[in-house]
């Protein structure tokens, strides 16, 4: 089945992109998971992957399947609503829960009426579940070039963005680079989950951020070997989700996300920095 | 900046959040090389106070001002604002108090990797560099908290509840160390609770309770009638106005 | 709402009809969908007034029928169905509306195929292939049986000429597409489309339409199903395939990149296009067609 699958890879240009745009993502995925996890921001991502999808329907409602609009109107919802899901995350915790279940409740439903006024249900599936084996070279040098930039901008911001998670007080007391370095990071979350919503669609898309960088929590015991392992395992889960799809004729994006959520649920079990193994 | 100057002055502050305020026109001169204590009922606005010190919290109204550059100053916040489970071991957390020297991008290099070990030895943390900061117990904390202190090299120290849950042992080692800045001409002024070891170690103690209730050296503030006072400062901030029912 | 008046004027309205004359008030048809009002229009020219309850570029098989609808019906001197179970909910409502025994279906006098196996995102009642539309020979028996309902409901109108227009037109469509298939080298007579609604076109023209398992309007095909696509595509050397307006367009683009196939443009099945499209009437959709087919299939 293995030289099968091998075969597949060099017999379709479809599978060889899927796996690209995976990686990119995967790669880039990691710091930004890694982050989202210890800053426990997690529902705050899940949160803003569901707002990006009003502003990408009205993109589509403007200009139908252009990779530019949707990305657009993608961007500007997300901004916006990190920029109050940041000052939301200054106040206390208990009102940050209730008030992000509602607004992602809202936002997906309110994206999906955007897209039943004009779409069917194939492009609602779509903007839903995304469309991994039909990456074209727009949406794969956009990943790629997210990707990129994630990578590089995140090493400038690394320190700062890890003080401030760990020891915000301290770092507040030697230099004033927290608040922006939180700005960036937000700002990096959206255009990943941007990114991620044209392979995977709005469910998904956060998904290949938090599992692996979960997983990797229960395996590692510093920041850069967590990100590192995240990246390994989020590409590992798209291969796995890949090569499901291919032999048994699952959809993909879902075939991936649940390959990521077994390794996770392994871990969960067996992970020797924090599984329940290891506590025992 | 001679010696003469103090190395904190404050002129009739006012700190507060919103409503009232938690602090109320509070003036006086913190000294170079002073070894001061901060007490006072809960409430009373000790933490504000150094927040304000450090530039954190804006006076709503007089002035906080430092007679050295801010970064010679240096904050140990209250240990509840750290996230112990961050995964980053006890050297790469202590190598952040050479921040002077690396800021937001430089390396540390082979200096700043032997003043840290120096650092952990004098807290009686050597060979604690490889262990992640999780698996430390309360004390061994704090005093790796004071170890990244130590290498900040600030000439004015603003410690808030450094020995709360912690050790026996581990609060006099720190003492000691405190002791130490004291001697080398650094300034430390710390938030505390046990009155008893304010007594035995700290030559001056400032009692605040929204005001100054008393500044100075330790016996002549630390009377049952100023602590009284301070008592029923906060107790009266927090009654119902007069005249009102229960 | 009623009142005593066109309680009175009722009995009148009723018998203007009975009076066979040129000024007489055009007779309602009913039909399912544009293709059928066409045809009636065709035949009926301006004796009838027809209009479809699946207008143009709607989509009959999603259509849900509303209490205006059955009014429609109701009103109707003659209500057109297509049958071979494209639109049951259409003589359901007919019936409901009183108007049972004054529907014709169309393709009744068609001989039907059966539906290709694996009919993805197609619920049709029968195992029949519904859309015989798609061949003009079969369209000649539509109009045969179009033409005896409306003079059985009209027995004072004359409905031949409107008729033998439309079949010399039929006919005439007929012979061009047979040369145009003709024109085309036999290896290029087969096209790759998501809308399994050619079938009677293919048996009666000799283009072979495959429908790929999988890759359909509904569901998000796997790696599978795009595999076995491309595949198919590539071992059987398909030169074509076409665009629905209801499939991820990107994926096609995919099959076309790595296929070296040719992606043509709209195929008009299941409905016209609106007045200002391509296909505003069956004879313009079917040349449409053929002009899409030929255009993509030529070496």
């Amino acid at each position: 089945m293995s030289l099968d699958l091998l075969s597949a890879f060099a017999e379709f240009g479809f599978m060889r992109r899927a796996l690209a745009g995976c990686l990119a993502l995967s790669l880039a995925g990691a710091p930004i998971g890694t982050f989202l996890l210890l800053r426990r921001m997690s529902l705050v991502g899940d949160a803003l992957a569901h707002a990006i999808l009003p502003g990408a329907a009205l993109g589509y409602l403007a200009a139908g399947l252009s990779l530019g609009a949707m990305t657009l109107g993608g961007l500007i919802a997300g901004f916006v609503v990190a920029l109050l899901a940041g000052l939301v995350a200054r106040a206390t915790s208990l009102r940050e829960d209730a008030s992000l279940a509602a607004f992602y409740l809202l936002s997906l439903a309110l994206g999906v009426v955007i897209i039943s006024t004009r779409g069917s249900n194939v492009d609602l599936l779509r903007v839903l579940f995304g469309s991994v084996l039909a990456l074209d070279d727009p949406t794969l040098t956009l990943l790629a070039g997210v990707a990129s930039l994630t990578l590089l901008v995140f090493a400038l911001i690394y320190r700062p963005l890890a003080l401030e998670t760990a020891d915000p007080g301290f770092l507040a007391s030697v230099s004033r680079s927290g608040g922006p370095a939180h700005l960036v990071f937000m700002a990096l979350l959206v255009l990943n989950l941007v990114a991620g919503f044209h392979a995977l669609g709005t469910l998904l898309s956060v998904g290949l951020m938090i599992l692996p960088a979960a997983t990797a929590r229960l395996w590692t015991r510093s920041v850069g070997a967590m990100m590192a392992l995240a990246a390994a395992l989020g590409f590992a889960s798209s291969l796995a989700g890949l090569a499901l799809s291919y032999a048994q004729g699952w959809p993909t994006g879902p075939a991936i996300i649940l390959c990521a959520g077994v390794v996770y649920a392994l871990s969960l079990a067996f992970g020797r920095a924090g599984g329940l193994a290891a506590r025992a | 900046m001679g010696d003469a100057m103090s190395a904190v002055t404050l002129r009739d502050l006012t700190l507060g959040y919103d409503g009232a305020p938690v602090i109320e026109g509070l003036s006086g001169r913190i000294e170079q090389g002073a070894l001061l204590a901060v007490v006072g009922p809960n409430g009373a606005g000790k933490s504000s106070l150094m927040k304000a010190i450090m530039g954190q919290l804006s006076p709503r109204a007089g002035a906080v001002a430092l007679g050295l550059p801010r970064r010679e100053v240096a904050f140990l916040p209250q240990a509840a604002e750290i996230d112990a489970s961050f995964p980053v071991d006890v050297y790469d957390f202590v190598a952040m108090g050479l921040w002077r020297r690396i800021g937001l991008w430089r390396g540390v290099d082979a200096a700043g990797r032997a003043a840290v070990a120096a650092a952990l030895a004098d807290v009686g943390l050597e060979g604690f560099e490889a262990r992640p900061i999780r698996a430390l117990s309360g004390g061994q904390r704090q005093r790796m908290l004071f170890a990244r202190l130590a290498l900040q090299e600030a000439r004015l120290i603003l410690l808030d509840e450094p020995f709360a849950a912690v050790d026996e042992r581990t609060v006099g080692d720190l003492l000691a160390l405190i002791e130490g800045w004291r001697a080398q001409g650094r300034a430390v002024v710390a938030v505390l609770h046990d009155l008893a070891l304010v007594r035995a170690r700290f030559p001056d103690t400032l009692l605040l309770a929204r005001r100054a209730i008393a500044w100075g050296p330790t016996d002549v503030v630390l009377t049952p009638r100023n602590l009284a006072r301070a008592a029923g400062m906060v107790e009266a901030a927090h009654a119902p106005p007069r005249g009102a029912r229960a | 709402m009623l009142n005593r008046r066109a309680l009175l004027a009722a009995p009148l309205l009723l018998a203007v009809p009975a009076r066979a004359s040129q000024s007489a008030a055009p007779m309602r048809v009913l039909a399912s969908f544009s293709i059928l009002a066409d045809i009636v229009k065709k035949v009926g020219g301006e004796r009838v007034a027809v209009e479809a309850l699946v207008g143009p570029g709607a989509d009959a098989h999603a259509f849900q029928p509303s209490p205006a609808d059955a009014g429609k019906a109701a009103a109707a001197r003659l209500v057109v169905v297509n049958g071979l179970g494209f639109d049951p909910w259409m003589e359901r409502l007919a019936a409901a509306a009183g108007a049972k025994d004054r529907i014709v279906v169309a393709a009744r006098d068609v001989p039907a195929l059966k539906a290709a196996d694996a009919h993805d995102g197609h619920a049709h009642a029968s195992d029949l292939d519904p859309h015989a539309w798609q061949s003009a020979p079969n369209m000649r028996r539509y109009v045969g049986t179009i033409r005896a309902a409306l003079e059985q409901a009209d027995p004072q109108g004359d409905y031949a000429a409107g008729a033998t227009t439309f079949l010399a037109e039929l006919d005439a469509l007929d012979a061009d597409i047979r040369v145009a298939v003709a024109a085309l080298p036999p290896n290029r007579r087969k096209v790759v489309t998501t809308h399994d609604a050619f079938g009677y076109f293919a048996a009666e023209y000799g283009l072979a339409f495959l429908a790929p398992k999988g890759v359909s309007n509904e569901a998000e095909p796997s790696a599978r199903d795009l595999a076995r696509i491309i595949r198919q595509i590539r071992e059987e050397k398909i030169p074509a395939v076409f665009l629905e307006n209801v499939v991820d367009p990107r994926l096609m683009q995919r099959i076309a990149a790595e296929t070296g196939a040719r992606i043509g443009g709209k195929l008009y099945s299941d409905s016209l296009s609106p007045p200002d499209g391509p296909a505003p009437t069956y004879l313009a959709m079917m040349r449409h067609n053929i002009r899409e087919l030929t255009t993509a299939l030529a070496p």
